[in-house]
């Protein structure tokens, strides 16, 4: 389990020796917003909170702000700009280069059963390939198995705008005990009381859907202000209480 | 060329379910605006600057003179002139050096509500007839956009021009003294009134009227209706942009709601500029009349 400290870098700053974990093997891994300058330097490249991982041997910067770049195996949610004969160009952030979406990259489809998307429709996705060079794939389903996951087109509902550190948060999941390993508790506190469905991408997007305006409403403010103002687990059940009350 | 991407069809749904079941995204009323905040530059001898923001919106204006010859054919006025461009650091949508839509519409519409509607009065910016005058340029700087740019611009506008002090003047003859703040306090432009714009975005063929719309609500409306007038409810000008038709009566409900906002506006700039007058007074008459330097 990676052991967070609240050692906050700014640019340039050096990583103190003490942060630094000896692996028994002698490797250390360097996650995104460091840079290792030999012999034995270790400097922070952008602004943010320093994360340890004793275990892995691994150290990263959290850095909540920044534009989301693709990386294979995210879920994002795309919105489809337009359509050729093998793919549909989604959009993934705004004035980006869009990503591909096979005709053919849903669940059980062939040229006959496809769905047909239109512009500015919405599917939830896994990046399939990305790199720098050229424009990243994603697919509404895992090739290996031929089963959606969950994923495909997304109906009705709303999209809110978050952080993608935040959403990044969001999908971290539980660890044993049961406990949000990103401190993001919102969604499980209303979930007891609201019936929705939710689908979160990397890309800072959410989407929610409770067939209610209000309802649907009400559980997307809030996952936008819990990422604006940076509540913790305390403030966030506070919160989810008093709109339960209110609503 | 880059231009604002479209909203996708689940979020235009949904904000035109909400919109119909009488609930706007953030929770406001139909007319209600988000919290406009106001300020003026911190450092006393700075003048003319006015930073407005209305939610995520912010709009920062800035005023500048200096002394030129006047136009051949207004011997008598000074030059007065608005130019606002839209910078990439307000949307990634705006490019530089290009003119859009939006840019053009909104200095066609605050050209028309500040300068024609003679709310700055130029004649007093004439130093010496046909030779010397002010010429007072204001630059808008749009810092964020989040939809309504035109209100926001237009009350940024406006309370910079009665922040700004423009240097003080003195004519012999055919010689003429332009005085350093130092040497005589800058006097105050004179301006005749003080129009604001308020704008309604309208849905569902005009049965739907919005004050204050977010870039969201904008990209789903069917049209706009533009207001200038000032606290008097005197009408600049009525813009209707938009292809959807509206009822004629809508218009009057228009133009009374526009008022009511327009009395909003200009209490808040008054009263900001009163607060911003205490603070730069300082010591008040006592510090005027003493007749000791400050070392």
């Amino acid at each position: 389990m990676a052991e967070t400290t609240t050692t906050t870098l700014l640019p340039g700053e050096e990583v103190g020796s003490d942060h630094v974990p000896r692996s028994k093997k002698g490797t250390l891994t360097l996650g995104p917003g460091l840079r290792h300058t030999p012999p034995s330097t270790i400097t922070a490249t952008t602004a943010g909170t320093l994360h340890v991982d004793y275990k892995k041997a691994a150290l990263w910067l959290e850095a909540p702000h920044g534009r989301y770049q693709p990386a294979v195996g995210d879920l994002v949610i795309a919105q489809v700009h337009h359509s050729s004969t093998e793919s549909y160009a989604c959009a993934l952030t705004s004035h980006t280069p869009f990503a591909l979406l096979g005709q053919l990259a849903f669940e059980g489809a062939s040229r006959k059963t496809r769905p047909q998307l239109k512009s500015g429709d919405l599917v939830y996705a896994r990046v399939s390939r990305a790199s720098k060079w050229e424009e990243a794939e994603i697919e509404c389903f895992n090739a290996s198995t031929g089963k959606s996951e969950g994923m495909g087109p997304l109906k009705d509902g709303m999209l809110f705008q978050i952080s993608p550190a935040f959403a990044r948060r969001l999908m971290m999941g539980a660890d044993k005990d049961g406990r949000s390993k990103g401190g993001v508790i919102v969604l499980e506190e209303v979930g007891q009381k609201v019936r929705f469905e939710v689908a979160v991408g990397r890309n800072g997007k959410v989407w929610i859907d409770s067939g209610s305006v209000r309802e649907t409403l009400a559980v997307g403010k809030l996952l936008v202000q819990c990422d604006e103002q940076g509540w913790d687990e305390d403030a966030q059940k506070k919160m989810v209480k008093k709109l339960l009350k209110d609503a | 060329m880059p231009r604002e991407p479209d909203p996708s069809t689940n979020e235009r749904a949904f904000l035109l379910s909400a919109l119909s079941e009488k609930t706007r995204l953030d929770g406001r009323p139909f007319d209600a605006y988000r919290p406009i905040s106001l300020s003026f530059p911190q450092n006393p001898d700075q003048y003319g600057v006015a930073d407005v923001r209305m939610g995520k919106t912010r709009v920062l204006c800035n005023i500048s003179s200096e002394v030129v010859t006047p136009y051949a054919d207004r011997k008598f006025d000074g030059v007065f002139t608005i130019s606002c461009e839209l910078s990439p650091m307000g949307s990634a949508a705006f490019e530089v050096g290009r003119q859009d839509q939006t840019e053009l519409l909104l200095s066609r519409l605050l050209e028309k509500t500040i300068r024609r509607s003679g709310a700055l009065d130029t004649e007093s910016l004439c130093i010496v007839a046909g030779q010397k005058c002010f010429h007072v340029r204001a630059d808008l700087h749009v810092l964020d956009h989040d939809g309504n740019l035109v209100d926001a611009s237009c009350l940024a506008l406006v309370a910079a021009l009665m922040h700004y002090r423009r240097p003080d003047v003195e004519v012999k003859g055919e010689e003429v003294t332009v005085f350093d703040t130092r040497e005589r306090d800058p006097v105050k432009l004179s301006m005749q009134h003080q129009p604001f714009c308020v704008t309604f975005s309208y849905y569902a063929s005009g049965e739907i009227l919005l004050q204050d719309a977010t870039l969201l609500e904008e990209q789903c409306r069917e049209g706009e209706v533009v207001i200038s007038m000032n606290r008097f409810g005197e009408i600049c000008q009525i813009a209707k942009y938009g292809g959807a038709a509206v009822e004629g009566l809508s218009m009057l409900t228009c133009t009374n709601a526009a008022l009511e906002r327009v009395k909003v506006f200009d209490r808040l700039v008054k009263e900001e500029l009163a607060k911003d007058d205490k603070l730069r007074d300082q010591g008040g008459v006592m510090k005027e009349l003493r007749a000791e330097n400050e070392r």
